[in-house]
């Protein structure tokens, strides 16, 4: 009776196990395809039930038309490791537009699909979460998800979340740190022109550049997404400015630092941005000295100021605020104020290094 | 020795309004509270982020301990209702990033009766929103060194139709109750105290502050204009029936001992109202008593000696000012000596050495509106009952700060105007 029992739980355990085994594997045989999302039940629970990415999640390896790209000059956060992709559905295509920033304006149906990782002990990486904005019946929101563990998918997490992680940088420097998942409304305190949520990478001016396509595929990226269908008015690669990358070191240093301030700075410190309230505006074709911070003194800076009088001092980095507000990882103080708990050494150099040179 | 033992008794002073905030000093004792246990604290933030048109986001009573921020995007016709300032307590203290604990984005949103604690950066920000009422909310910080505390308590930006209404503010480094480049404006009914300055209206158009205590700050009631900034043209603010008493406390807005570029750094202790490169503000019926160093001070922006831009449009001069009709009280103290202005003020007014004065102004001239003092060309009114028993200056300034003259001949400034703002339309908010 007892041995028929056991037999009988241990015969269901093996019956569950091939069921459970069944389920695991069915995903992948069912490849799942963006031309398939239905837009209306966004956000799905799991970064795998778009169909961006083939075979193994953790592999990010691109389904047919999710096509990688990448800003010349990035944003900072934390040191993390970033992979960008843009899918539209079929049909629809987006155009450049005739504005300063050169802007990019997107069709229904359209997803930016940004993942953060960085690399662990053994080779690989750790992703730590993708975020996507989509942009549905004209608005454009934003999708935080978070990976597991196991790394086989990523879980929607809208309040956010705090991790512990330990990582060695690209510059070899090992750093332990609470990296912080921004909640969902997070997202719009950059992503943010006038209260209208918006991308901030893809413009023309920053995508005006050669991309490593793979395969021996070297090309401006914005050619590649006209020949695609995803842009349907680009005409030529010079008749766009094109923002250099700040780490290119043979560029220019002034130039080099506003492509740093515009990448880091100018989502929000621009006439339609939340920074807005401090007069402060960093985009890369500022050319007012009082705007830019030469010896602007602060609005609503608080202890952010420090000890010092002006947003920057000419020839004194140490005693310009945006260096102090670089130099800090304390919340009130720093700036970007979301986004990062660490220093941006190279940046700190960098912006210190160009006001320093200055006259 | 003499010397020191002057020096010991600044110390002392110094000592005991540091430690005399005005009463409410200590923070409510929150570790007796029902504590919001972690997913009450994750509903609270997915509330914000869920929360459709016309929503009521109900935050019932506890302690919440939050480590991300609470963001309302864009989001009209929403009520966000504790139950109560000392029910419903909203703790910041863990943030490690974002520039303030909540941040409000959308049209005709109601907060109401919960406290926001030890926020970094600032307590509450509204910024974009046409309609925004603060009823009954506390912001505070509770650290006693205040070396972490924030900017802001109260601080909508940018925004129409304001009412603060019943809301207290304390312990902030820069200003309590602050309205920045805001038009139509209310603040009503509130306390500010602890702050460097309690309540502030600034590049606003269009505000009406009374019936508010503001007390034991570094300054009490300041309207600054402030240059740089997209809304450089700001005009009309009234205040009246306000207590704005001993406001004494230290100016704890710079890290170090001297100031930094905001201008808020500049306000010495002991400073009732200050004007400062305002356009029609009218100041009366208000109880300006206790403050050390002056009670009224209307000035231009070149008395911070920072430098400035006028190409948007921006004037660095306090013009058409009118203060009458408010009650003075001088109290036994010594004015302030640890600011430029206080020291200014305290060495070179005409009443005499280390004595508090009553009304100041500066005297600085537009000299496209004239160079006379005596036709006072900037319209600056003062019509305040017994005159002559007040400490009035006006200042002749100088480079050579031996030259600078002060004069108590307020015979030019004797004048009525009539100020205008209308914010009927927000009474029944």
């Amino acid at each position: 009776m007892l041995t028929n029992r056991i037999k009988i739980s241990i015969a269901s355990l093996v019956g569950l196990l091939i069921f459970l085994i069944a389920c695991n594997s069915s995903s992948p045989l069912v490849q799942k395809s963006p031309n398939d999302i239905d837009f209306a039940q966004i956000p799905y629970p799991l970064l795998s039930d778009y169909g961006f990415f083939i075979g193994e999640m953790k592999d990010l390896v691109a389904n047919e038309r999710v096509l990688l790209y990448e800003p010349s000059s990035t944003l900072f956060t934390d040191y993390a490791e970033k992979s960008r992709f843009v899918w539209m559905a079929e049909g629809a295509s987006a155009s450049i537009m005739d504005n300063t920033w050169q802007e990019i304006d997107f069709p229904d149906k359209s997803v930016l699909i940004k993942n953060f990782y960085y690399p662990d002990a053994d080779g690989g990486s750790r992703i730590v979460e993708t975020r996507l904005l989509v942009k549905h019946e004209g608005k454009w929101n934003a999708y935080p998800y978070l990976w597991n563990e196991d790394q086989k998918d990523a879980v929607y997490k809208m309040t956010g979340a705090m991790l512990p992680l330990a990582f060695t940088d690209s510059y070899g420097r090992h750093h332990e740190i609470d990296y912080l998942q921004p909640n969902k409304n997070q997202c719009k305190s950059c992503h943010n022109q006038n209260e209208e949520f918006k991308p901030i990478g893809p413009k023309a001016r920053n995508l005006n550049w050669d991309l490593d396509y793979g395969n021996g595929e070297l090309k401006n990226q914005l050619q590649k997404w006209q020949e695609m269908g995803y842009l349907n008015n680009f005409t030529a690669a010079e008749n766009y400015q094109s923002i250099p990358s700040y780490k290119h070191e043979d560029v220019d240093l002034n130039f080099r630092a506003r492509a740093y301030l515009d990448a880091n700075c100018a989502y929000c410190h621009n006439p339609l941005g939340p920074g807005s309230t401090s007069g402060l505006m960093l985009s890369y074709e500022v050319s007012d000295s009082s705007q830019l911070g030469y010896f602007k003194t602060p609005v609503a800076a608080g202890l952010g100021a420090g000890p010092h009088t002006f947003d920057i001092y000419p020839s004194k980095a140490d005693s310009s605020i945006i260096v102090y507000r670089m130099n800090s990882s304390e919340a009130g103080v720093m700036m970007p104020e979301l986004g990062r708990v660490m220093i941006d050494q190279e940046g700190l150099d960098l912006v210190s290094a160009w006001i320093n040179a200055m006259k | 020795m003499k010397n020191n033992k002057l020096l010991f008794l600044g110390l002392l002073s110094l000592t005991f309004f540091a430690c005399n905030d005005g009463g409410k000093v200590d923070p409510k004792d929150t570790e007796s509270m029902y504590q919001a246990s972690p997913e009450e604290v994750e509903k609270l933030i997915e509330d914000f982020i869920m929360v459709e048109e016309g929503g009521t986001i109900t935050i019932p009573a506890g302690f919440y301990d939050i480590n991300s921020q609470l963001i309302l995007d864009g989001i009209n016709n929403v009520k966000i209702i504790g139950a109560g300032m000392d029910e419903t307590i909203l703790s910041f203290k863990r943030l490690t990033t974002g520039g303030e604990g909540m941040k409000i984005v959308g049209d005709n949103v109601l907060l109401q009766d919960f406290s926001v604690y030890d926020a970094p950066g600032d307590g509450v920000k509204a910024q974009h929103c046409d309609g925004i009422t603060f009823r009954r909310v506390n912001a505070t910080w509770t650290n006693g060194d205040k070396s972490k505390n924030g900017t802001y308590a109260i601080y909508p930006v940018q925004c129409k139709n304001v009412v603060v209404d019943e809301c207290i503010a304390s312990h902030s480094r820069d200003a309590g109750i602050y309205i920045g480049q805001s038009e139509n404006i209310i603040v009503k009914n509130s306390e500010a105290f602890g702050n460097v300055a309690g309540i502030e209206i600034e590049n606003c158009d269009n505000a009406e502050v009374f019936n508010n205590n503001a007390h034991d700050n570094a300054g009490g009631v300041l309207v600054f204009n402030l240059p740089g900034l997209m809304k450089a043209d700001a005009r009309g603010t009234k205040i009246y029936d306000n207590e704005i008493v001993n406001n004494n406390h230290e100016n704890f807005a710079s890290t170090l001992a001297g100031n930094n570029g905001n201008a808020v750094t500049q306000i010495p202790p002991g400073s009732g109202v200050i004007i400062l490169a305002a356009k029609g503000v009218e100041v009366y019926n208000n109880r300006i008593k206790g403050n050390k160093t002056v009670a009224v001070t209307v000035a231009s922006y070149q008395i911070t000696q920072f430098p400035f831009d006028t190409s948007n449009g921006w004037s660095p001069y306090s013009i058409d000012i009118y203060v009458h009709d408010n009650e003075y009280e001088r109290p036994a103290a010594l004015p302030d000596m640890s600011k430029e202005l206080g020291q200014l003020v305290s060495m070179k007014n005409a009443h005499g050495p280390m004595k508090t004065q009553d009304i100041v102004y500066d005297g600085i001239l537009n000299p496209d509106r004239g160079t006379d003092i005596t036709t006072n060309p900037m319209n600056i009114c003062f019509k305040e009952p017994q005159m002559e028993d007040l400490h009035f200056n006006y200042f002749e300034l100088t480079e050579k700060i031996s030259d600078i003259k002060a004069f108590k001949d307020y015979s030019p400034f004797v004048c009525e105007q009539t100020i205008e703002t209308n914010v009927s339309h927000l009474m029944q908010r």
